[in-house]
């Protein structure tokens, strides 16, 4: 699997822990108690699956 | 049945129907009483197996390379094996032929995280070290150190990063929103998942074994109990059987990946 | 930690559902790659393009196991 598997599970994680963290942000700044960190989460596993895609799924 | 748990078991003494309940084995499996202590400094078993399986590693490829011969024989001709295990399954794999100078660097990681692994199962020792996060978390530093240095020396400073940040064909407006995304996963989330994994699995495993040996010895009497108690022993034995596999699994593993990052480093993805 | 309906039961009920949510996820993965080993072995020339999309599936099955770990977090409390 060339690492190719087990790095996706590190872009994943660094993808909800990026937007996720800055929508925990948001959520202490606003004063909501969960709104933004579910949206934050949401957002960043999509772009976390883009990025794998242009990574390793593109037939180069 | 395991050391640690006899004890465990012996100290609360108790089966079913004695009027006690399940002694559950929980995070305290993990937790020795020092051997010795210099100051703060505590000796304790996870350490004292590190040190063992090192000794254990250097000795035994000592003994094989030291006087090499053309004809192989006894220990150096499982030595030869494991090496080329390591370089043709591991490195060659991944890095090709240039990957050939750090095979030594791998070869000893493999070897060293395979002992400690296999300590789970060896009688009176009964205990992955590599079930302590340090132990994985520190072989990942030097790992995470070498693919930081190779990068850096190979691509230049400004080119590794821009390298590892922005990977080609994407529209220009979307670098801004997956740049720190790249950026977490290869300064962070990379040796913290690589470390994570190994741990993680030699945690359960050792909790798995734990587990069923309590629950065998907890059943165990002259009554309907002792039915049950040989059905826990004998998953114990399967479950054995099946962690042998997934020690060197693990050790494959952790391997595979540290030569695919330094692969990584050495020359930018397409 | 909470105390759950039964008496003398305690415990984090993160991890029961973490559990309970890391089924789905496994069962999806094994049959991805499961999957994905076959086709390579009946058309080795198309290896390549299999391993693309065995690991975007796998990437998306192993999403919703992240989710899993992160929602006692969010919700817990």
């Amino acid at each position: 699997m060339d690492g190719a598997a087990w790095s996706s599970v590190g872009y994943l994680l660094s993808g909800m822990l990026f937007y996720g963290g800055i929508g925990w942000l948001i959520d202490r700044w606003t004063g909501h108690s969960a709104l933004f960190l579910p949206i934050g989460l949401v957002v960043g596993i999509a772009l976390s699956l883009v990025l794998v895609f242009v990574r390793h799924g593109r037939s180069s | 049945m395991t050391a640690d748990v006899q004890t465990l078991a012996s100290e609360s003494g108790c089966h079913l129907f004695s009027g006690c309940g399940f002694p559950s084995p929980g995070l305290n499996v993990f937790e020795f009483k020092p051997i010795f202590s210099i100051g703060a400094f505590d000796f304790t078993k996870p350490m004292l197996l590190a040190l063992i399986s090192m000794l254990l590693v250097i000795g035994f490829f000592w003994s094989a390379f030291a006087k090499p011969k053309m004809v192989p024989r006894g220990a150096q001709n499982v030595g030869e094996l494991g090496y080329l295990f390591v370089r043709d399954n591991i490195s060659r794999e991944t890095m090709g032929k240039k990957g050939d100078p750090y095979v030594p660097f791998l070869f000893s990681i493999f070897f060293f995280v395979w002992v400690m692994n296999v300590m789970a199962i060896i009688p009176f020792a009964q205990f992955p070290a590599t079930s302590r996060i340090a132990f994985p978390a520190s072989i990942v530093g030097v790992v995470y150190v070498t693919y930081l240095v190779l990068g850096i020396k190979n691509q230049g400073f400004v080119g590794y990063f821009k390298n590892m940040m922005f990977p080609p064909g994407l529209p220009k407006a979307i670098y801004f929103l997956l740049a720190p995304i790249e950026l977490l996963q290869g300064l962070i989330t990379r040796p913290f998942t690589m470390a994570v994994r190994l741990f993680a699995n030699m945690f359960a495993g050792h909790m798995l074994i734990v587990t069923f040996s309590v629950g065998a010895w907890y059943l165990l009497g002259f009554h309907i109990g002792a039915l049950f108690s040989a059905t826990s022993f004998l998953v114990v034995v399967i479950l054995t059987a099946f962690e042998l596999m997934i020690q060197a699994l693990q050790a494959y593993i952790i391997t595979l990946l540290a030569a695919s990052y330094i692969s990584s480093s050495l020359e930018a993805e397409h | 930690m909470m105390n759950l309906a039964a008496d003398g039961v305690h415990g984090s009920l993160g991890s029961i559902g973490y559990g309970l949510a890391a089924i789905g996820p496994g069962i999806g993965i094994g049959i991805i790659f499961g999957n994905g080993v076959q086709a390579m072995a009946r058309q080795p020339e198309a290896a390549g393009l299999v391993r693309q999309n065995m690991l975007l599936g796998f990437a998306l099955a192993e999403a919703l196991a992240l989710i899993g770990v992160v929602m006692p977090f969010v919700y817990g409390t």
